[in-house]
């Protein structure tokens, strides 16, 4: 099974290095909202008893957007390409599940060190826990990508149109995210891991439920 | 007290439209009732 | 047979009715809040209990539609879902309106304003994607997954986002309604409007679903 799904992924890298399209979709949708943002508000207009709270969301609202701009990609592309039914055919639906989950996973990785040192640098975001942002990152991309990889999927076999993903996912996404700030502010203000503590057994938890749920929800929608 | 007396309009709307409701709702039973009967 | 539901609806009719005078007049008015205000809650707390109930039946419905493919449990969750979908309307517009009265903002970003608004998305989405998907069955196992999927992840935003992010109103409507200072005329006022809601909710769900088992039948008449 594991095999089946590093081939999957390994599928999946070959073709987006090859053509890069979602790379470049979510990371100029990040840089573009990256700048407008950092330009208009930058490090100086907000007022520094909001930069807390403010900072975090700015954060999560450009790496939110740039997901959603991509992520869908990894079956719409399928559907659209006719592969689909090959791909039916050749893996198993848990390694395809697995794959292309890990697949996304990686693309937010990569959003992130690209985005995240950026956004830090130009909004002067000062983050004491640097050991729990990067936790609170790390899981709350798994988390992200397991939510996102799921909806791609049922999309995919609907109209697949970017609108329906965003649509199905913002509900789904929004506990996340109002919990993924919480775990940002909460790092960016103490150096002590404990603090991100509370939202990473949150973000666990929902990234354990989201996949336990795909992995009985995916050979339904995959088969249909 | 005009308090007083708009908490008698504001009931009596309530009243009101939630008899709009229930007979609505058994019009349409009714409705279903006779598409049941029909078969 | 016949008579005895006849009955009851009209019973129901006359429940609710006493209800809502017993909102108005039976009542006292609440300690603590703005004058006739409180009043609000004997309509929104059970607009909010149907639409969570609604939650739980679609989900009923879309787990047995996934196990038995029998497009009546598509549609008892699609009966199930619009209904949620009427009653959120309504219990965020109560609630809303009660929010002006109250704390004098209709929005307060309380979590439990956010958990029906939320609630409200995910009905929402679920006929986005309903409409995007033109073959029945299909339709059926896609809103079924995503119900599912909707269901897991709410708990998250009810329970676990409130106790790691602090609300500014502490007076939530639920401490409000579970507090011990709640008097008894109230709390009969309160009891009795459940029971009539969950009576509307229940007599609406069941002329849906009879509606759709004669248009299946029609349907199965004209191909068989």
């Amino acid at each position: 099974m594991l095999s089946e799904a590093m081939a999957v992924l390994g599928k999946e890298l070959t073709g987006e290095l090859r053509s890069r399209v979602a790379l470049n979709a979510i990371g100029l949708f990040a840089l573009t909202t990256l700048t407008a943002v950092a330009y208009q508000i930058g490090p100086y207009r907000i007022a520094a008893e909001d930069r807390p709270h403010l900072l975090a969301a700015l954060l999560w609202i450009i790496l939110f957007f740039a997901a959603t701009s991509g992520l869908a990609r990894v079956f719409v592309k399928e559907e659209d390409a006719h592969t689909a039914k090959t791909l039916r055919l050749a893996a198993r639906p848990e390694a395809v599940l697995l794959g292309k989950l890990l697949f996304n996973l990686l693309l937010l990785v990569a959003l992130e060190v690209f985005i995240v040192p950026l956004y830090c640098v130009l909004m002067a975001y000062e983050v004491k826990g640097v050991a729990g942002l990067v936790l609170v990152l790390a899981l709350g991309s798994l988390a992200l990508a397991a939510v996102a990889t799921i909806v791609a999927a049922i999309i995919s076999r609907a109209s697949g149109s970017g609108t329906l993903f965003a649509v199905l996912t913002v509900p789904l996404a929004l506990p996340l995210l109002v919990i993924l700030i919480q775990g940002t502010r909460a790092a960016a203000e103490s150096p002590d891991v404990a603090a991100v503590w509370p939202a990473l057994r949150a973000i666990v938890s929902l990234a354990g439920v989201t996949l336990i749920a795909s992995a009985y929800l995916f050979p339904v929608v995959w088969h249909d | 007290m005009p308090q007083a007396d708009s908490i008698f309009w504001v009931a009596a709307v309530a009243v009101v439209i939630w008899a709009g409701v229930f007979f609505y709702c058994l019009h349409l039973d009714r409705k279903v009732r006779e598409l049941e009967e029909h078969e | 047979m016949t008579d005895k539901r006849w009955l009851l609806k009209w019973l129901l009719g006359v429940w609710l009715a006493v209800v809502v005078l017993g909102a108005f007049f039976y009542a006292p008015t609440a300690r603590g809040f703005k004058g006739e205000s409180a009043r609000i809650v004997f309509f929104h707390v059970p607009q909010a209990w149907v639409a969570v109930l609604a939650f739980c039946v679609n989900l009923i419905a879309s787990l047995r539609f996934l196990r038995t493919r029998d497009p009546i449990d598509d549609a008892r969750a699609a009966s199930a879902a619009g209904l949620g979908l009427l009653f959120s309307v309504l219990a965020t517009v109560t609630g809303s309106l009660f929010a002006k009265v109250m704390w004098g903002s209709f929005w307060n970003w309380d979590p439990r304003e956010v958990s029906i608004a939320i609630l409200l998305l995910i009905y929402a989405a679920y006929f986005a994607l309903r409409q995007a998907v033109p073959d029945e069955e299909r339709r059926g196992s896609l809103s079924a997954a995503y119900a599912v999927l909707a269901f897991v992840t709410m708990p998250f935003l009810v329970f676990v986002v409130p106790r790691i992010y602090w609300s500014l109103h502490p007076d939530t409507l639920l401490n409000a309604r579970g507090s011990i200072d709640m008097e008894s005329r109230m709390v009969q006022v309160l009891v009795a409007s459940l029971v009539g809601f969950t009576g509307l909710f229940s007599w609406l769900y069941t002329l849906s679903v009879r509606l759709a088992r004669i248009r299946l039948r029609r349907q199965q008449g004209v191909e068989g």
